[in-house]
Parts: structure tokens; sequence; C-alpha cells
């Protein structure tokens, strides 16, 4: 269930004036009567944190930011509450469950933490588990992101799906630019959204493995699901490796590389095909980050290759791996105590298929798409953060439609 | 219930009146000996050290840190004699930022003074303040570098960590010396206060302030104030 629109932008203004009402009383030293730290109990054993963050943009008809939690990013309400329970000094279980615009809490973390060596930096980590591969999906949702909007290649749906596929190339050429919402002749007969390069906002289940910590550490995974689509429950039987090697010569500069492949389509799509179709769909993933801070700046820059190999099923044939490369820039800067200025440059481009359409030339397969984000922040107190973002878009296909928005957020946490 | 800003206010107006060489504050008496305030603080309850923020996006177990004390309040004397906003030198110290932990976690100084915030650790820091008496940023440093905050203004001021959220301080600035920083047992000693009648006052991040009015006799001695 989601909230109609109106009533979103109501309870946005009603988190503004609650949260403004509650600052206007400060008691003792914290200066707010909200709680400005994690809660602790049982001696420090469980400890809980909590984030709420509220966004409101103008309709984006073109759903340019349409995620694949089901939400747009600039327009939304979303409630995360996190718990550690420490079980001894090498065990922990974490869990993090999130709420968005009224819909039901849905468990978005929740995995066993373990160290079996206390003097060796080897890690263990079973369940729903942070990503493996890149670099924003582990920075957070809310907080990690100095901007409101969220990169395009861990957001951008593409008209891909890993329950529907098209048969030919004229199928997927047709769906171009449409991946919030589309149908393909063979698995689910359903009008559904495509994927991104990779979720930012749903993690994987599986095992990982991190070894070393700095200046090098290596983390590998396997998981049920894919880079675009992770799963709580496997849907096709394979299983997706993940590794990560991330290089730290120094405080402030990282440098990571990462590696994925899994089997990426569902059973649903399996069934359907003709005997004899290639018995591989699969993601692959390249993926490069880096990141510098010095002083009062902090740089990011990130690259995902992505790599779809699909059934040929009908002419005209799809038979080369559909490819998409997503590229994002991000900084920031304290202009002054308490006030940040940010901007994001983010564009995915697509690997081009000939078809019968657009009079049989090579075409991307789907619409390249180009996104510029400039806003700042200011923390009202230090645990509550009111940021305001300029967003422009540019994709070929968006005729009569908003690419451009102005977007405010306010998010609180402890 | 006052809030901290208004307990400072009499500081602030004290230290106009001395700087029009007004005498001060606290009746003082006409002896010649100085006294000593001192004590013991029992906190209401017991007080649990900052937790860390469930580090759910980590791809494996975070550095084990000290446990920063918060047990530890100041107490200091509400209004105080003309002769204690003579500074002398201007004094310095520090604030050690150590396994993502500041050290100590509660400084009091006199105005004027210059604190250090070494970074002793492998990771960068970023020390920050919004508090209205003395905000700043200091940026991202790395180990072995150190940044310093002048304090001129009389006040509370909370200091965190930008990247590392469970990490924070207190800075508790004064126009005069007298005041004292309780050990981990809660025991206090002011030293060298003159012959008067004073507001002696408690403050801890966690409670209210408390207060307790004392007499130092004319021939100075040791008074036992406790809370």
């Amino acid at each position: 269930m989601t909230l109609p629109p109106r009533h979103r932008h109501r309870l946005f203004a009603a988190v503004v004036v609650i949260v403004a009402g509650l600052l206007g009383h400060p008691p003792v030293t914290t200066g707010q009567v909200l709680p400005s730290e994690p809660i602790s109990v049982a001696a420090g054993r469980l400890v809980i944190s909590a984030e709420v963050s509220a966004s409101t943009a103008a309709k984006d008809d073109a759903y340019l930011n349409q995620s694949d939690y089901g939400q747009n990013a600039l327009r939304r309400l979303a409630l995360g509450v996190t718990s550690a329970l420490s079980l001894g000094a090498r065990v922990s279980v974490l869990a993090d469950v999130r709420t968005e615009s009224g819909q039901p809490f849905l468990v978005h973390a929740a995995f066993v933490r373990v160290r079996p060596w206390a003097t060796r930096p080897i890690d263990l980590q079973a369940g729903r588990i942070p990503p493996t591969f890149g670099a924003f999906a582990r920075r957070g949702y809310g907080l990690g992101n100095p901007l409101i909007g969220l990169p395009l290649p861990y957001q951008y749906l593409t008209s891909l799906r890993a329950d529907a596929l098209p048969a030919n190339t004229d199928d997927l050429l047709s769906m171009r630019g449409r991946g919030w919402r589309l149908s393909y002749p063979i698995g689910a007969q359903t009008q559904d959204p495509g994927v991104p390069l990779m979720s930012a906002l749903r993690w994987d289940t599986g095992l990982q493995v991190r070894v070393g910590d700095r200046p090098v550490a290596i983390v590998g995974a396997i998981t049920t699901g894919s880079l675009s689509n992770p799963l709580v429950r496997d849907d096709n039987g394979g299983k997706q490796i993940a590794v990560r090697a991330a290089f730290q010569p120094s405080a402030g500069l990282l440098f990571g590389v990462s590696a994925a492949r899994a089997e990426f389509v569902s059973r649903v799509v399996r069934d359907a095909l003709p005997p004899g179709a290639t018995p591989h769909m699969t993601q692959s993933g390249l993926g490069a980050d880096l990141e510098y801070s010095r002083d009062h700046w902090l740089v990011r820059v990130e690259g995902i290759l992505s790599s779809w190999r699909l059934p040929t099923v009908a002419a005209p044939l799809l038979d080369t791996p559909l490819r998409a490369l997503g590229i994002t820039a991000e900084g920031q800067y304290k202009v002054r105590p308490g006030f940040y200025l940010a901007g994001r440059a983010d564009h995915i481009g697509f690997s081009s298929i000939r078809g019968t359409l657009f009079e049989g030339r090579p075409t991307p397969w789907d619409v390249p798409v180009t996104r510029l984000e400039v806003g700042g922040g200011y923390y009202v107190r230090q645990n509550v953060l009111a940021k305001l973002a300029y967003q422009h878009n540019w994709r070929d296909n968006v005729r009569d439609r908003r690419t451009r928005f102005v977007a405010a957020q306010l998010s609180y946490w402890f | 219930m006052p809030t901290p800003l208004a307990r400072i206010v009499p500081w602030m107006v004290c230290g106009m009146a001395v700087a029009a060489g007004t005498p001060c504050g606290a009746q003082t008496g006409v002896g010649v000996g100085v006294g000593v305030i001192k004590g013991q603080v029992d906190l209401p309850r017991e007080v649990a050290p900052v937790a860390r923020r469930p580090d759910i996006r980590g791809l494996g177990m975070p550095p084990p840190r000290p446990e920063a004390t918060r047990r530890r309040s100041v107490v200091y004397l509400e209004t105080a004699p003309g002769e204690a906003f003579e500074h002398g030198n201007e004094p310095r110290t520090l604030i050690d930022q150590r396994r993502e932990t500041f050290v100590p976690h509660v400084v009091a100084v006199t105005t004027g003074t210059e604190v250090d915030f070494p970074n002793s650790d492998e990771t960068y820091h970023n020390v920050f303040s919004l508090s209205r008496v003395r905000s700043f940023d200091l940026g991202r440093y790395a180990s072995g570098r150190s940044r310093s905050v002048r304090f001129d203004h009389p006040g509370i001021i909370r200091v965190f960590c930008d990247i590392h959220s469970h990490m924070s301080a207190f800075v508790l600035v004064f126009t005069h010396r007298f005041f004292a920083v309780t050990d981990d047992e809660g025991r206090y000693r002011i030293e060298g206060v003159p012959p008067g009648t004073y507001t002696v006052v408690r403050w801890h991040e966690l409670f209210e302030p408390q207060t307790r009015s004392v007499e130092v006799p004319s021939d100075g001695g040791e008074v036992e104030v406790s809370f």
C-alpha cells in the first residue's frame, strides 16, 4: 500500500513540525528532547538506532527517480530501525527493518557477524548481508548520501527484467526508456518495473568473508540473487559469486575494484523457454571506485560495467550480451560548520543492438540517461540534517515531461 | 530550571565588572587565608558509555574501542572573586582521538585556552562543533596530525567527529579558574579559593545541574561539599 501523494506531503509537513517543535525545548546539554545517541540496553549488549527521513519534490511523471524499492527517491518518507546484539567480543547479530511511505516494515538486513580468531583480520557474515560489490550501496540510505537523489547506476530502472524476457531485439527496443513499467512475451505476463545496474536498496542473501583490513582488504561472497536483483530466496538455482578488493594506502584515499557473476533470470522464464535455449542467462559486473578526502573536501568516483547474457529465441536475434556502463562522480565541500555544498554527475550508456525498428540502425538497447544534481545540507542539530537539491536529467525520449526537480529532505537519526 | 547558557550569563556579567575594576561575584571576606573546596559527586544513576551505532553496512567486525567514561562531572563556582579573572599566560590543553574515542571525554578550561585535537588513530577524524558558543569544523586530518581551537567565550561546547558518530566530548569554558573535573571516583578539589560565600555547581552532561551554597572561612582551610 502506498500513501496518496497528498497524504505524503501532509506527512512530510507533520514530520517537519514535530521535529521543529521537539527541538524547541532544550534540556540539559543535548539541546533536544529527541534521543541523540543510540539506545543501549542489557549493559550495552543490545544497541538500537533509528533514522527517519522525509523527502519531497514535484511529481516525476517520467519516472526518472523511480527505484526498484517501488518508490520515488525524491518523494519518500522512510523509517529505519537498526539493532546490534552482541554475543561476546567475536559474535554479533545485526538487523535492519525499514518502511517506506506507509508500506509495511520489511527486513532490509539480518545477518550474523563472526570473527573466528581474535587476532586475525578475518570476518564472516551470513544472512541478508551488505553488498560486496561497489561502494555506494554500503554508504547508507540518507546519511551517507550528501544529496537527495540516488546515483543513476544504483537506481535507474533499465528495460530488463529477471522474470520476463524479450523474444527478439525488437521487443527490447520497443521498451527503451520504459523501465518503470514494462512487459515481455516470455515469462511473467505482467507489467512490472525493470532492474537497475545494481540495487542499492535491496540486499542479497548469502555468506560473505572478509580478509584483511588496511591497507588491503579482500571480500568474497556467495549469494542467492544478482547485482540487479538481490533475493532472499533463490529463484533460479544459481548462485552469485562476488569479490571486492580495496586498497587504502593512506587514511584519505581508497581505491576499490569489484567483480560479480550470477544467474540472472528466474525460473518462470526458464520454464517458458523452448528446449535447447542457452542454459546460462547471466549478469556479470565489473566495478571500480575511488574515494579521496582531505580537510573539508570529499570526492568519490565510481563506475559499473554490467553485462547481461540472455537467450536468443526468435529473429531478429539477440546474439550479443547487453552491456551498460554507469559512471558517477560526486563531490562535497564543507563551507562552514554545519553547512556543506555537494554535486553529483551521473551517466548510463547502453550497448547497441540491431532490429527492424529504427530503420535497422544499431541502436542502444535502452535510452542513455544523464543526470546532474547539486545541493547542500544544513545540520540543524548534530543529528538533524536538512537538505535542498536541484536535479536535472537528460534522456532523449522524454517529451513534455518534467526532467528538472527541486527536492527537500529532512533527516533525523540517533 | 535554567539552561546551561543561562548559567554562564553571571560569569560574563562578572567578567565585565572585573574589567571595570569592581569586585564581583561572591561576598569576599577580609581574611588573609585561601581555602579549598573539595568533595564527592555521586551521580543519580549509573552512566553507560556512549554506544556505537550498529555498523550494519560494515563488511566485518569494527575495531574495539575503549569505553569513554562518562562518570566525570565538572564542579565550579557559579560566581567568583575578582582576582579569579586575572589570567597570566595563555593556557593550552588537549583532547586526544584514540581508538575512535575522545580522551578525555570532558575538559574544563578558562577563556583564551587553546585546545589541541591530535589524531592518534590510523583513520581520519573530523572534529567539529555546532555549539553556539564556539562552532568550528577542523576538517579531515590523518594520523599524527593535530589541529587546535581557541575558546574565547564561556559556555559549554559539545564536540563530535563527523566520521565516527559515536565520538563526542565536552569542553566547558569558564571566565575564572575556580573549577575542577572529578576523577573516576567522583572526587574533586578546587584550590586557592579566597574567603567568602559561594554557590558551587555540579555539572554533568546527562543530569540537571545541582547547586550548593558554601562558605570559605576567613582563615581559609578545607570545606567539604558533596553532591
